[in-house]
């Protein structure tokens, strides 16, 4: 990269925010550095950085907590990372309004810790908090299991800043609850892996803290009848916030409350609740009683430390995965897939771990690297069957980590068909000289 | 706007009665006066051809005909929209949707079902009810208005204040593209590979394309529901009820404001046990499980009476609570009977600045010589002043343009939004800069072209325009065809 270039970026952003050379290996991505990173500390500075990497054409890759840069493809070109750590203030909280507005930069946790101490919450809760940033979780689309009873980002994002591929500063959305006025630009960014612009504030709805929470663990001998309980328990009365479903390996990364101590064969069910104390008593009672008819054992509590290793349990289970699978399917075709996807795996010599938001469909998998890394065949061709399977049932899949050597014969995300030449105009009209994340996201945008 | 030639108008009839079938196709000037305008009979505009198409496969080969040909279309549901979104602005064909009306699947199981756009909202949840099951958004005019006109304006409803708006509950839609297109944007799992163009499409205002199959969401029915009624002799009071009962962290299914002169129009026109003399009542539901909706209940009652409320009751049965909920929802047909006409508007604030911004309210449809009545969704900020007026009378009906442009002034001086649910349509596109920005709307437009690179579908709608051909603006009031016959009322 040309001096001339790194000259310009530190002259807006300050030297000591440039990052260049060994101080780049934390921004690597399958092997691949980029050329700086540049940390801006204004939203006028993330439009002065964009505006000189559109000038020269060098392609920006914008950068939150990193804890999903590697989903994707790798960038086609090597280019900026644009880091958003500088940009995590609180900006606006009004508790009788029941919003909040956020710098990108912020983690998630310390936004819930500001405002737990004032009885609120956001209600979504993504893989690794400590690190997620809101804008990265908003970009990845990133989720937990509470997203059983209270959505995904785009039930809670209700207005947002970016910086589009020409360096304009576009708001969409608001700051209140409700709001039709125009296009719902929140929703075209979420998700949008940074291809479309680089979100640096955002609006979003919270929620009361609840009185009370609990999580409970229910064991049962076959996946299948696991299934059949989380069928009943969706036409019950029940409120849950969070219905998981683990199979055993995975069940084993939360904690030896959740196997009693007893890991092997089976499937654990992971219930959570919340609201008044009377309310949670009164549902864990009731799936107790529901479990009971479809063969369960004891409900059992689990600690709330449980909660966080829920969504990353499957990859947690495996020490070195050499392939992370992600499904979305109809939560009735759930136990299923985790069955038949690891018989699929079993038959080719794979270990698996499998672990899923039950309630919502939502499954990720994992498989066990051994011998794995070394001899690709066998895990291309059961992802290539895990895909077909959720595809057989209407489902998708996405292959949410592997290496390159994978990546490079399963497709990372499922063929689009005509949706996808819609998107592909959205990129070409929003970014046209390919600028952000080129060639990471669906079909090479 | 009869623009086209006999001949060629001829020609195009025969053409969309070889698509859609002889019967389903209007040309007829006195036919198509029944489609010239919406709930807000402000705008009109006459289109050249009004279809029916009873298939996704007619509608695209209306759309191509309409591309080729270059003739502007636009999708119609119901009719019910109040921002003149589906009228024929520039001309051409309106697509009616109203014989796709079938609820083709139910899957109880994975709780969601795939329904034609024109089906009336309230009838899928009459479809799923013997089961347990209900569709959640609910607009006042849910009776009438279809599923696809609530996907074109992400309708809202009372009960959004806790189970959201359409898009919180649509997961996927077919769509024929403006070219005639059809594709599948979303679908019925939880999440679809990349961009979420199904969350884009919801309140696109139908000019992104037209749904032609949409899957939603159903939810179980709660297994209680409870209805607080409080009476205030005061509206400030009312307004801190609405941020006590936040304050408190309960989040009830629906809190809604219904000011003095509403009450009295209801209770005139209904009876529904709202006390004539108050001024101002909140209607609140919670509901969930039964254990502890009864502690929850009395949180609400406490705050409304630490807020001042002069009377506080919960509903005894259902239909105690049918009646309560009658009053809310028939509120728009009573001012019928104590005005001949009203503008609704529609604007949201934040919560917390409610006492404000009611009070700027009357004060500026005071200071241009006209009555204001207010029933709305408090618990999410979602006003909905509603002016009388009489068009009979010279000069009143511009007053209340104006005075409705001042209203929304205040609405994004607070940081609040120029709509809530009814849209921008033709309305309040020239409204669009008081909330965003040059930037911001250039952003839309390049979304917009992406979907509708020719600008024919639905033009004229949401974008501050240079006014287009056709005379669009506020016009004398007269009755709707429909009216005059005594069909049909406007609310």
């Amino acid at each position: 990269m040309q001096d001339a270039l790194l000259e310009r970026l530190s002259a807006t952003v300050g030297p000591a925010n440039v990052l260049r050379g060994v101080d780049l290996s934390p921004y690597a991505v399958e092997g691949r550095t980029p050329e700086a990173a540049v940390f801006p500390g204004s939203l006028d500075e993330v439009a002065a950085v964009i505006a000189i990497a559109a000038e020269r054409e060098v392609p920006v890759n914008p950068w939150g907590g990193g804890t999903a840069a590697s989903v994707g493809m790798p960038a086609l070109r090597a280019g900026l990372v644009l880091g958003l750590r500088r940009l995590d203030r609180l900006v606006e909280h009004e508790p009788g309004d029941l919003t909040v507005t956020v710098e990108a930069g912020m983690t998630v946790s310390a936004l819930q810790a500001a405002l737990r101490d004032r009885g609120q919450w956001l209600s979504l809760d993504p893989p690794e908090a400590e690190r997620a940033t809101i804008g990265g979780v908003l970009a990845a689309n990133a989720s937990g299991p509470r997203r059983h009873l209270y959505g995904t980002a785009r039930d809670l994002l209700i207005g947002v800043t970016v910086v589009t591929a020409d360096a304009a500063v576009v708001k969409g959305g608001g700051k209140v609850v409700k709001n039709v006025a125009g296009y719902d630009l929140p929703k075209l960014f979420i998700g949008s892996y940074g291809t479309l612009g680089v979100i640096v504030e955002a609006t979003l709805k919270l929620r009361p803290a609840p009185d009370t929470e609990r999580l409970v663990a229910v064991r049962f001998d076959r996946l299948k009848d696991a299934g059949a309980a989380i069928r009943a328990l969706m036409s019950s009365d029940l409120i849950p916030n969070a219905v998981e479903l683990l199979d055993a390996t995975a069940a084993a990364a939360l904690g030896p409350g959740a196997t009693g101590g007893a890991p092997g064969l089976g499937a654990v069910l992971v219930v959570g609740f919340d609201g008044l104390a009377e309310q949670v008593e009164w549902q864990c009672a009731e799936l107790a009683r529901l479990a009971a008819q479809h063969g369960a054992g004891d409900v059992a509590p689990l600690a709330p430390e449980v909660w966080p290793r829920l969504a990353v349990a499957a990859r947690a289970a495996v020490p070195v995965a050499s392939a992370v699978m992600r499904f979305a399917v109809l939560p009735t075709q759930v136990a299923e897939l985790m069955e038949h996807g690891a018989d699929v795996a079993r038959a080719r010599g794979l270990q698996t771990a499998w672990a899923s938001h039950a309630g919502v469909g939502v499954v990720t998998a994992s498989i066990f690297a051994e011998r794995a890394l070394r001899e690709p065949a066998p895990v291309v061709a059961a992802l290539t069957a895990w895909r077909e399977m959720a595809r057989a049932g209407g489902g998708h899949a996405t292959l949410d980590w592997a290496p390159l050597a994978v990546k490079s014969q399963v497709a990372v995300w499922d063929d689009l068909g005509a949706a996808g030449r819609l998107m592909q105009r959205i990129k070409a009209q929003l970014d046209p000289k390919g600028l952000l994340n080129p060639g990471r996201f669906v079909g090479g945008i | 706007m009869a623009t086209l030639t006999a001949a060629r108008k001829t020609g195009l009839r025969r053409e969309l009665e070889a698509i859609v079938g002889p019967g389903a196709v209007l040309s007829d000037p006195d036919e198509l006066l029944v489609y010239e305008s919406d709930g807000l009979t402000l705008f009109r505009a006459l289109a050249d051809f009004v279809v029916f198409p009873t298939s996704a496969e007619h509608v695209a080969a209306v759309v191509k005909l309409a591309a080729r040909e270059r003739l502007p279309f636009v999708a119609r549901g119901a009719g019910t929209g109040l921002s003149g979104g589906c009228l024929p602005a520039e001309g051409g064909i309106v697509i009616s949707l109203m014989r796709m009306n079938r609820v083709l699947e139910v899957d109880y199981a994975n709780q969601l079902a795939v329904v034609e756009p024109g089906l009336v909202n309230l009838h899928l949840s009459w479809k799923v009810g013997p089961k347990g099951y209900y569709y959640a958004p609910d607009p006042s005019s849910q009776q009438a208005c279809t599923i696809g006109g609530n996907i074109a304006n992400n309708s809202g409803g009372p009960h959004t204040l806790k189970y959201g708006v359409t898009t919180n509950h649509v997961l996927g839609l077919e769509v024929v593209l403006p070219d005639g297109e059809i594709v599948w944007l979303g679908g019925r799992t939880r999440e679809t590979p990349g961009y979420d163009l199904a969350g884009v499409f919801v309140g696109s205002e139908g000019t992104f394309g037209i749904a032609t199959k949409i899957v939603v969401r159903i939810l179980k029915k709660p297994q209680a529901v409870k209805t607080v009624l409080a009476v205030f002799g005061d509206v400030d009071q009312a307004s801190a009820a609405v941020s006590a009962i936040i304050a408190r962290g309960l989040v009830p299914a629906a809190v809604e404001m219904i000011d003095q002169l509403t009450i009295q129009a209801v209770e005139d026109a209904f009876g529904c046990g709202y006390p004539r003399d108050a001024a101002a009542a909140l209607l609140v539901e919670l509901d969930g499980l039964l254990v502890g909706l009864d502690a929850q209940a009395e949180q609400i009652v406490q705050a409304c009476r630490d807020s001042g409320a002069r009377e506080v009751r919960t509903a005894r049965d259902e239909s105690e609570r049918a009646l309560l909920w009658k009053g809310r929802k028939s509120a728009f047909g009573a001012y019928g009977r104590i005005s001949p006409a009203y503008m609704v508007m529609d604007g949201v604030i934040p919560r917390t600045k409610l006492p404000y911004v009611l009070r700027r309210v009357n004060e500026i449809v005071a200071a241009h010589g006209l009555r204001v009545g207010n029933v709305f969704h408090a618990g999410d900020g979602n006003l909905h002043p509603n002016i009388l007026y009489d068009p009979r009378k010279p000069g009143e009906e511009a007053r209340v343009v104006e005075a409705g442009a001042a209203i929304m002034k205040v609405c994004a001086g607070v940081g609040g939004s120029i709509s809530g649910e009814h849209g921008i349509g033709l309305e309040k596109s020239d409204f669009m800069p008081f909330i965003f920005s040059a930037a911001d709307l250039a952003l839309m437009h390049r979304l917009k072209s992406a979907f509708n690179p020719t600008g024919l579908c639905n033009p004229g709608k949401i974008f501050p325009t240079k006014k287009s051909c056709v005379e669009v603006g506020p016009v004398a009031y007269k009755p709707h065809a429909i009216e005059e016959q005594g069909l049909a009322q406007r609310f």
